[in-house]
This record gives structure tokens, C-alpha cells and sequence, in this order.
């Protein structure tokens, strides 16, 4: 068999090769081609087939009926949670006394009221929530609270005058806070920022019943500025006979009282004696009982359990005014202040340090921000001041305010005067030395008072070279209209300037006038144009009056610690006087009291290079055992029949 | 709560809505007319996610303003506002989903050109009111007789940014 070359040359290429033809005359031979078939497979060894045309065939393939997915999307949103805060209800007041106009009282507006566009917005304060808060509710009270002044503003809630910029940040932070002490310098508006501040907690529903504490001779002061700055708010005092003091304490509806700090240690010393078995509780700073549970400490951290359920009276919130009545932790009366179960504690004091930084224990327990008998060090004191104390002092908040004139009169004593000063100190002094070691700081002190009673005036012929002064000095102000105020440290002092300054209307305030006739000289000496002096004890008037129409303060003696002479000097040198005020120390030549003025000086500038410039407060130190001692050159003969000085150490040893 | 909106207790609601790292986050403040906060929401953080801001286009902002946030803030309040103060137009779209009128606060530039009557004094400041709901101007010329003409509706809003803010930082709705 052989293929057909011809057939296949040439002619397209078939799918169906032609079959041979065989011819029948012939014999059958068969030959062999030695040749090789021609190669049908391309050099490049491509297949030949592949020049094939391809079958085509069409083929039925039905459509789908639907499409197979189809994405889909519906708006549906997670569901969107919510977090809540409802505001306690506040209390509600009977609405204020409208004043008439002509009353002088003037609605506080708005500060952008008064504000033109182009002139920037007035400061407005907001409170802020205080480091203590850490739930967010409570963070949230204070930060969704409006600002001060708007509140203040267009509610019906009058006020005497618009407070300054720093009362605002003080009212601020007095509102905020669960454990205060407001240090300002006295008289920056302490009681006005205490007093507003609860009013707006009362009428935001944070406190309810507050027990205000102060020393018995500013009841009538608490009461008046009360009064004054937040007349809607319902005061009672705690007075009169037990069974009527017992009253006013279970009393439900009373939302301030006011007591003094006497009549509190008294009746709840009673109400201690009768509710508590101290074999089984204690009670933390705050009042709570702590129920002992098998240690003796019976502190909360040490498995005690604190609760408030307490027969005594509770309080929202307890106010301590001159909180330094309570500096000595052991002391009955500071006892007492941390037995009173209360929520907040505020202590409002211008002098927080008398002498040593230990004195912030009692103050801090109180408050409730160091456990019972903590005894934190500087550093730690130093961090509790930075969260619980605000302090402000005049140099820093009210430059403005106007000057206060100190000058000494250096007065030489009458000679009659001088003889008696002489004659009593030199016998005292003898007298002193004889008795050698033996002597103690009340023997040394005894002389002071003396002679320091003997340049007041003498009392044999009743000369006193500072009494011609004060006579002069007062013809003047008088004649111009002027008031003065002079201060003593004795009421016989005072009694008898009394019976000498008569012509200038002189009104007379001290320990010895009974407490309701105080408060009508008070108001005489405001008033009366005819009385132009004040005499007054440092001991009664040296705290919490407001005198600021007076223009002078006369010193007629010097007080032992300079911060209650500054006291003194501040009730007329505070916020509202229009104009300066003199202050004129009396201080005799060659005499003890310059002595003392030395000294006081000297401490003075001792504070003030260790305290700084800004706070002139603190150098209240007294003067100490061996200050008073090195008021006299005081030695003792020696066997050897020398002299040896006695007396304990000087200040410069002895810590104050 | 002793504060009703009713008569002349009328009480104020200041709605905003902030966009914070996590999300949308809305709250409403509900005040007497005096500025003293009654009762305070605040929402969980919203975040739409790629295909809602596609979809939703330009109305993904007024819906999530109003319907979403705003909604169901206002369902939540117990002490309900006579009228909602809101700072952005976006939030006048909640007018449709509550009872009560929606004033949006507008800035000084923006007053000049709107007509008077489609604006309102408020306190001090100029308010204009849901297209829709022409109505609610009489509405508010009650409530203006008793909102103090010196009161700054700016300042709630303010600090219901800084409640926001707060809760924020506090991780309560994170």
C-alpha cells in the first residue's frame, strides 16, 4: 500500500485520505520505497493538524430563570445608649425682699451685658469639679453647673455689692469641695464667701443642714452678714436653756445653725455621754462611728467600719469658723468638732499656722483627709495644703485696695511716768535676780505687764504722755469728720480712756459689755456722726468686725503676737474702705515697749525671708519663753561672786 | 425634679453633637430658664461605617445629628425642654422627631441676610427655626417673653462640649 503523493500534493489537505486503486491484468507485486517518507510535520514542529479548520457546533444552553445573588443592605444602626444625670432638686426659698431702689441695692447683671462686642467678655467662673470627684456623675454636677456670675445674676438672689473677681474663684471652689479650709487674709470676704456658697449648695440641693460654729462674740456678726448676704436663708441660733437647746438640735426643718463654740462642745459632750459606750466605738474625723472589730485602733483601714448612723445631730455640712480654736487635737473642743457626724467639713481661719505646721493635724483630721493621729510629714502637708486650702492675701488679690499707713509715734513718757517706770523696774528687776534659778517665764512676764501698765498711764497721778497724744491726734479727726478705732489690751485701759475722751463721743467695746448691747455701739459708732472713737479690747474686737468706715486705728499698746495686732488693724483696713487707713502704734521711748518692738520686728523679717513677700500672715509666731527673758539683762550671782545669765535659750536657739 | 415644663416653668433643652476619635458622640442638657441644669444625656459614641457614609451621601450628617442622636436623647429625658437650642443646622432636622421647637443659633454674619420675619431674638442671641415648621416662630416669641434678655443661650452648649468632653475622657461611653 501506498499513499498517493499526487493526490496528496498540492491539493488541500483532507480530513478523509482517497482509497488506492488496484489494477487486476497485472501480477500482484508489492514494492518497497527505500526512500523515507516525506515528513508531513512542519520544521518547526508544528502539528499539521492544526491547520485544520475547527468544527464549529452549536449547542442549546437554556437561560436562567432569576440571578443567583443579589447583595443587599438595610439602614439598620446599632442601637445608640445613653448615660444619664438628674440634678437634685434645690430648695426652695420664699422669694427675696425687692428692695426699693433708692435702697442703694443694684442688681448684678451679666458681665457681657455691660460688655460692648468689641470689648473682650468679662472672666466668668466656673466651677470646677474637685480632685476628690471620680465618678463621672460627680464630675459632671460641678462641670454642668453654670458659671457664677449668670447664676448670681437674674435670680433673684440680691447681693449687697458685686463680689471681686477672686471671691467668684472662691465661691467657686468652696461650692466644689468636701473638705475646705479657706485661708484668705482677714478681711478678704470670708464670711460673704462662705455665706454665698451656701446658698448656692442649699439651692442646688447639695447640703441641707449646715451648723455653722464660731467664738461666741461674732454670733451677731454671723447673724448680721447673714442677713445681709442671703436674707431667704432661715438662721437659727443655738441659745438659751438646755431643754430649749435640745430643741433647736433635733429641730428637722432648721437648715443653718449657728453656735458658738462652747455651747457645742456642752451639749454634745452630753449627747456623747449618753449615746456612745466608748469600750465599743470610735469615731473618725468626720463623726461616723467606727465599730471596733477586734483591734484597738478601730480605724476604718484597719477593719473598722464607718457609718454615720449616729443618735447625734447630722449635718451636711459643719463650718468652723477661726478654726485655730481647734489646732490642739487633743483638746476637748477639737474632740467634740470631729464627733459631729457631718458630710462636709469647711474651717475658715486667716491664720491656719500660730506657731508650728503640726497644728494642720487637728485642722486636717477634721476634715477628714488624714486618717486619727496621722502625723504627716512638711511634704505631705504641703500636697493635703495644694488640694484643701485656699489662701489669698491682700498683696496678690487687692491691689488696688487702699493703702494702709503704718507709723510708729515714738512717745516719752510724762516725768511722773517716767519715775513710776523707773522705780517698778528696777525693784522688779532686783527682785527677779534675787530669786535666781528659780525664775520662771510668768515672774518675767508679770514685770512686762506692769510696766507696760505704767506707760499706759500712771496710776498714781494719772499722767499719760500717750493719752495727750490721742487727745491730739482725735481733735483732728473729729473735727474733719472722721472715725477712729483704738485698740487695748485691758479693759481698765480702756475704762479709763473712757472717762477721758468723752468729748469725742467715744463708745466703749469689750469682754466686759454684755454680748446684746454690742451690736447697738456697733451700729451708733457707724452711724452717730458725733461718735468719732471706738475704744476696744484686742480680745473681743480684734476678730471678725467689720469697721471699714473707720479711717484710723490707734494701737495705745502692743499686742504679744503681731498677727492679732494685724487682726485688729483689719477690721477697719478690709474690703469696702473708700480710703486709706493710719495706723498709729503707740510705743514709749526707753521703755519695755520698745523692746517688744524690737523683737517683733525682728520676727517679722525673719518670717518674711523664710515665707516669701506674698504671705504676710504667717509671722503670728508669739513671743516665746526666752524672747520674753531677753527682755531684761536678768543674771544671777555665781558662788565665785560673779554674774551668770539666767533665762531659757534666746530666740535664735529657741524654735518659737 | 421639682421643675415642669409648664407655664412658667419653662425649661431648656441645649443639644449638641461633637465628632470624637470614637465616634459621634451627642448630649442634651435640659435647664431652667435661669441657666441651672435639671437633668443631663449623653449618648455612646456612633461610627458609620464605610458603606452607611457611601449610601447615606450628604444625609448621612443631618441623620445622624437629628434622627439617630438627637432622637433618642430627647426620648430619654425625663424633665422635657419647652424649646431645643441647637448651635448647628444639621440638628434643625430634629424638629420633625420631637414635639417641641428646635432653634438653631446663628452667628453674626448670618443674620444679616435672613429676612426678619424668619428669625427671632432669644436672649441675645438671633435663632431661626425649622423650614417646616414656620409655626414654631410663635412658639418661640412665648418662650422669649420668659428667657432673660441679658441670658447667653451660647454658654449652656458650651458645657455640655465639656461634659462630653468629660464623659470622653472618662471612657463611660467608649
Amino acid at each position: 500500500m501506498m499513499w498517493n503523493d499526487e493526490e496528496r500534493t498540492g491539493s488541500e489537505p483532507s480530513l478523509h485520505p482517497t482509497p488506492t486503486h488496484f489494477d487486476i491484468d497485472r501480477p500482484e507485486t508489492a514494492s518497497e520505497s527505500l526512500e523515507l517518507p516525506r515528513s508531513t510535520i512542519h520544521v518547526t514542529g508544528m502539528n499539521g493538524a492544526l491547520k485544520r479548520w475547527p468544527v464549529f457546533n452549536a449547542l442549546k444552553n437554556p437561560l436562567i430563570e432569576r440571578a443567583g445573588y443579589v447583595p443587599k443592605w438595610s439602614p439598620v444602626w446599632p442601637k445608640v445608649r445613653t448615660v444619664g444625670l438628674t440634678f437634685p432638686a434645690g430648695m426652695e426659698f420664699l422669694p427675696t425682699r425687692v428692695e426699693p431702689e433708692e435702697s442703694g441695692l443694684e442688681a448684678i447683671t451679666t458681665p457681657a451685658k455691660k460688655q460692648s462686642s468689641d470689648k473682650p467678655a468679662k472672666k466668668s467662673t466656673r466651677v470646677k469639679p474637685p480632685a476628690d470627684a471620680l465618678s463621672l456623675e460627680d464630675r459632671l454636677f460641678y462641670v454642668l453647673q453654670p458659671p457664677l456670675e449668670s447664676w448670681l445674676a437674674g435670680q433673684e438672689l440680691i447681693m449687697p455689692f458685686e463680689p471681686f473677681p477672686y471671691q467668684y474663684e472662691g465661691i467657686a471652689w468652696l461650692f466644689s469641695q468636701k473638705s475646705a479650709l479657706l485661708a484668705d487674709e482677714m478681711g478678704l470676704g470670708k464670711t460673704m464667701q462662705t455665706i454665698t456658697a451656701l446658698r448656692l449648695l442649699l439651692r442646688a440641693g447639695q447640703v441641707r443642714r449646715v451648723l455653722m460654729v464660731c467664738p461666741k462674740p461674732l454670733i451677731p456678726n454671723w447673724q448680721r452678714e447673714f442677713k445681709q448676704w442671703a436674707e431667704e436663708i432661715p438662721v437659727t441660733t443655738v441659745e438659751g436653756d438646755g431643754p430649749r437647746r435640745k430643741m433647736i438640735w433635733q429641730m428637722p426643718g432648721a437648715q443653718v445653725l449657728l453656735c458658738n463654740y462652747e455651747v457645742v462642745v456642752r451639749d454634745f459632750q452630753t449627747m456623747l455621754e449618753h449615746c456612745d459606750n466608748p469600750q465599743v466605738t470610735s469615731r473618725d474625723g468626720l463623726g461616723r462611728i467606727v465599730k471596733r472589730t477586734g483591734d484597738r485602733n478601730g480605724s476604718e483601714s484597719n477593719g473598722g467600719v464607718a457609718s454615720l448612723d449616729s443618735p447625734l445631730p447630722k449635718f451636711d455640712l459643719v463650718v468652723l469658723d477661726e478654726a485655730q480654736r481647734i489646732k490642739n487635737r487633743d483638746s476637748v473642743t477639737s474632740k467634740t468638732a470631729r464627733a459631729i457626724p457631718r458630710k462636709r467639713s469647711l474651717c475658715l481661719t486667716g491664720t491656719p499656722i500660730e506657731n508650728r505646721a503640726e497644728e494642720m493635724y487637728s485642722l486636717f483630721e477634721f476634715m477628714g483627709v488624714i486618717p486619727p493621729h496621722a502625723t504627716p510629714d512638711v511634704r505631705q502637708l504641703s500636697k493635703l495644703s495644694e488640694v484643701h486650702i485656699l489662701r489669698r492675701t491682700k498683696d496678690l488679690v487687692m491691689k488696688d485696695m487702699p493703702p494702709r499707713l503704718d507709723r510708729d509715734e515714738i512717745i516719752e513718757l510724762s516725768p511722773a511716768q517716767q519715775h513710776a517706770y523707773r522705780t517698778a523696774e528696777k525693784d522688779g528687776v532686783i527682785q527677779l535676780n534675787e530669786m535666781g534659778d528659780s525664775i520662771t517665764v510668768q515672774h518675767v512676764f508679770e514685770l512686762v505687764m506692769r510696766l507696760k501698765q505704767i506707760a499706759n498711764y500712771d496710776p498714781l497721778t494719772g499722767e499719760s504722755a500717750k493719752l495727750d497724744r490721742l487727745v491730739a491726734d482725735m481733735e483732728e479727726i473729729s473735727a474733719s469728720g472722721g472715725k477712729a478705732i483704738l485698740f487695748s489690751q485691758w479693759t481698765r485701759t480702756i475704762d479709763w480712756l473712757a472717762e477721758r475722751t468723752t468729748q469725742f463721743g467715744r463708745l466703749v467695746y469689750h469682754g466686759g459689755v454684755p454680748t446684746k448691747k454690742r451690736e447697738p455701739i456697733l451700729d451708733q459708732f457707724k452711724h452717730d456722726p458725733n461718735a468719732h472713737l471706738l475704744l476696744m479690747s484686742y480680745g473681743t474686737g480684734a476678730v471678725g468686725l467689720n469697721l471699714q468706715f473707720a479711717g484710723y486705728v490707734f494701737l495705745y499698746d502692743r499686742w504679744w503676737n503681731p498677727a492679732v495686732e494685724d487682726q485688729a488693724i483689719n477690721r477697719a483696713h478690709r474690703i469696702g474702705c473708700k480710703s486709706q487707713v493710719i495706723v498709729s502704734k503707740f510705743i514709749c521711748k526707753d521703755t519695755i515697749e520698745e523692746r517688744i518692738d524690737l523683737v517683733l520686728r525682728q520676727k517679722r523679717e525673719l518670717f518674711r525671708r523664710v515665707l516669701g513677700e506674698g504671705d504676710n500672715e504667717n509671722e503670728s509666731l508669739s513671743l516665746s519663753a526666752g524672747e520674753i527673758f531677753g527682755l531684761f539683762d536678768l543674771k544671777k550671782r555665781t558662788s565665785k561672786g560673779g554674774t551668770t545669765s539666767i533665762g531659757p535659750s534666746q530666740p535664735g536657739q529657741d524654735a518659737a | 425634679m421639682a421643675q415642669r415644663s409648664d407655664g412658667d416653668q419653662l425649661n431648656l433643652g441645649f443639644l449638641q453633637v461633637t465628632l470624637t476619635p470614637s465616634g459621634y458622640v451627642g448630649g442634651l442638657l435640659v435647664t431652667n430658664r435661669q441657666g441651672r441644669p435639671l437633668e443631663f444625656q449623653c449618648t455612646t459614641p456612633v461610627q458609620p461605617n464605610r458603606t452607611q457614609e457611601i449610601l447615606y451621601g450628604p444625609t448621612l450628617k443631618p441623620f445622624i445629628y437629628s434622627e439617630l442622636l438627637g432622637k433618642t436623647l430627647f426620648e430619654r429625658l425625663a424633665v422635657k425642654p419647652g424649646v431645643v437650642i441647637v448651635q448647628e443646622t444639621s440638628l434643625l432636622d430634629l424638629r420633625p422627631h420631637v414635639p417641641c421647637p428646635v432653634a438653631c443659633i446663628l452667628q453674626p454674619d448670618d443674620t444679616v441676610a435672613l429676612a426678619d420675619e424668619l428669625r427671632r431674638q432669644l436672649g441675645r442671641q438671633t435663632v431661626v427655626v425649622h423650614a417646616e415648621h414656620s409655626d414654631d416662630l410663635d412658639a418661640l416669641n412665648r418662650v422669649s417673653q420668659l428667657i432673660p434678655n441679658d441670658a447667653d443661650l451660647v454658654e449652656p452648649l458650651e458645657r455640655v462640649g465639656e461634659a462630653l468632653s468629660e464623659t470622653v475622657r472618662a471612657g463611660a461611653v467608649a
